[in-house]
């Protein structure tokens, strides 16, 4: 089965009169426990696919499935219930929320959940030692290396156990060395957890470890 | 619990403009209670003044409040003795006592001027008069006074009007009830202030003796029934009217002119005030929370899309528009409690009020109902003004709140 299918996606944008079409006719299909890689140059279109894949866009056309679901016309709130459920995100910029410490950031979409404290406390400390960061648990993501960010978000990311998590860039803001290790950690974590995983990524070294790469360019699928 | 603390810490972020926001609160919710404590006692004060002054009920003959009396006591009350025996039988009266209201001329020999006369009892109405009734020299009306020694009390500006001291001798004239003129020596016993000198200038005060002689009467205008307390005035109304139809009944309120003049008057400025400062509160909070909201438009992109719905992301900066609000109204309450405390310790005098000669005590005395309607309001501006600022970023598109600089 499918996580995710497009039919004929099309997404355009209005940059004054002009419409610009970010994405034309793209067509995928990207099996369960995937762990996909969508490669393309900056203004290929991947950040914009990647963003209705995460159900934080709509296309402008074409039918979009989530578990053979079409959820094209789906409401905000049934996108909403489907993220907090069913997706984790990686961003490039970490998105850590700077007031929480590491322990409740990852703690975070648990509690969206409605999960009582013991439980929350017990997958959480699991999940940190996982990633390999609990002992920065009561640090603020401001007393963190970007390495160690990403891998709170990671840990946010899988928390939930999701049937998917997107990630957009997860190793451009970080060194070769703690890029490697976020790679090798995602790739592992996919292992563990069965977890389908969309990359957008320019880094050579995550499609080494894609199952499947999707090239994109100028809104086109190669 | 956990969304308590998320919004104390996010209002914590920027602990300077938290501050100020929190101290602007507690100016507003200071203001309207010291205001509205300033307000108040006013109100009770002069609640007081009128009650004591007419009486909380006033009977009289049925046509007395209505009609003109073609001659004195016209429409006086004949067997008020016995009716007011009857009325403060009542477990809830006091003191009924029975009081006539006269007017005619008053001279020293050499000059003569109007008066406003009231005949009282006095072995009660000096005590139901109390602080509102200041005797500037000699003394009040003895209970036992000789029949053939009439006294009178002068109101100050009268007094002065006829040079008249205490011991004086003075003649009243006035109009019989069958239409005669009339005339007695009287003493001047003392001279008094009601504090107004529109009063002051024709007022005296007579026992009930000396003006049923004058008038040639054995009636009086009314009774007036001073209740234990005040607050049922109007059960008691109620209850008197239906008992005694063929009588005509008032209460305080509706002789308390001054009262409900100022009354309007100060909820018209001091509710002014209190909107403007609803308004001041309300614009320092829907600033503070939209600064706050904008520079975390990607944060709430970042919720949004890992699953928040966009009212959890509203409720929780209301809930931090609430942190706001609850410190803001706790500081405001103490600012005000000390405030009060610190006037009254200080025995900070006002000026007279418009028509008045005597000064009264700044006190501040704050109901338990405005406590609550304060803390109830600053509570509703703060959830208002954050709820506004942040409905519109919660159902911001996300990818436009992820990519927000």
């Amino acid at each position: 089965m499918n996580i995710l299918e497009t039919k004929n996606l099309y997404k355009q944008y209005k940059q004054g009169e002009i419409s610009v079409n970010a994405l034309s006719g793209i067509n995928i299909q990207i099996p369960e426990k995937a762990f996909t890689a969508l490669l393309g140059p900056s203004g290929s279109g991947k950040s914009t696919l990647l963003n209705i894949f995460g159900l934080i866009d709509q296309p402008t056309q074409g039918k979009l499935y989530f578990c053979g679901k079409d959820i094209t016309a789906a409401s905000e709130k049934e996108l909403t219930a489907i993220r907090r459920h069913q997706l984790g995100f990686i961003f490039q910029g970490f998105n850590l929320v700077p007031v929480m410490t590491v322990f409740d950031n990852v703690e975070y979409p648990l509690t969206l959940l409605g999960l009582d404290k013991k439980t929350r406390y017990e997958r959480v400390n699991l999940m940190l030692d996982r990633v390999g960061i609990s002992q920065f648990k009561k640090h603020l993501p401001d007393q963190i290396s970007g390495g160690q960010k990403q891998r709170v978000a990671i840990a946010r990311a899988l928390i939930t156990k999701p049937k998917l998590v997107i990630a957009d860039e997860p190793t451009a803001n970080l060194d070769t060395k703690t890029a490697t290790g976020i790679i090798d950690l995602m790739y592992q974590m996919h292992q563990d957890f069965g977890t389908s995983f969309i990359i957008a990524t320019h880094d050579e070294r995550m499609s080494s470890h894609c199952h499947n790469s999707y090239q994109l360019h100028d809104g086109v699928l190669q | 619990m956990k969304w308590l603390k998320l919004a104390i810490k996010n209002v914590l972020r920027n602990r300077r403009r938290a501050l100020v926001t929190v101290l602007i609160t507690a100016v507003g919710v200071s203001a309207i209670l010291i205001g509205g404590g300033f307000a108040n006692f006013t109100y009770v004060s002069l609640k007081e003044m009128a009650a004591r002054s007419s009486g909380h009920l006033i009977v009289a003959h049925k046509n007395y409040f209505d009609k003109e009396e073609n001659t004195p006591m016209e429409f006086g009350l004949e067997e008020y003795r016995a009716l007011a025996k009857t009325l403060k039988s009542d477990s809830d009266v006091r003191y009924a006592i029975p009081r006539i209201d006269f007017s005619g001329l008053i001279s020293n020999g050499e000059k003569s001027t109007i008066f406003m006369g009231s005949g009282v009892d006095a072995k009660y109405e000096f005590k139901v008069k109390g602080p509102f009734l200041v005797i500037e020299s000699g003394n009040v009306l003895s209970k036992r006074e000789k029949e053939d020694d009439p006294r009178v009390m002068l109101g100050t500006d009268l007094a002065k009007s006829l040079n008249a001291k205490v011991n004086d001798s003075l003649t009243l004239m006035s109009t019989t009830v069958d239409g005669g003129l009339n005339a007695i020596d009287v003493t001047v016993q003392g001279i008094f202030s009601t504090g107004t000198p529109e009063v002051d200038k024709r007022s005296i005060i007579v026992n009930i003796n000396t003006a049923q002689s004058l008038l040639v009467t054995n009636k009086v205008s009314s009774i007036a029934l001073h209740l234990r307390d005040t607050e049922t005035t109007f059960n008691k109304y109620d209850e008197f009217s239906a008992q005694y139809p063929e009588l005509s009944w008032e209460t305080w309120l509706d002789q308390a002119f001054f009262y409900t003049g100022v009354k309007n008057l100060y909820n018209r400025i001091f509710g002014l005030l209190g909107l403007i400062i609803a308004m001041m509160v309300f614009f320092s909070i829907y600033n503070t929370v939209n600064m706050s909201v904008v520079e975390r438009t990607r944060e709430i992109g970042t919720l949004r899309a890992i699953g928040t719905y966009a009212s959890e992301i509203t409720r929780n900066f209301i809930l931090e528009g609430l942190v706001i609000g609850v410190i803001g109204a706790v500081t405001g309450i103490t600012i005000a409690a000390l405030t009060s405390l610190g006037l009254s310790l200080a025995d900070i005098q006002m000026p007279p009020p418009p028509g008045q000669t005597n000064g009264y005590p700044l006190i501040i005395d704050i109901p338990a109902n405005l406590y609550l309607i304060a803390v109830a309001m600053s509570l509703f501006i703060c959830i208002l003004a954050a709820w506004l600022s942040s409905y519109k970023a919660a159902k911001k598109p996300i990818v436009g709140a992820l990519s927000h600089v």
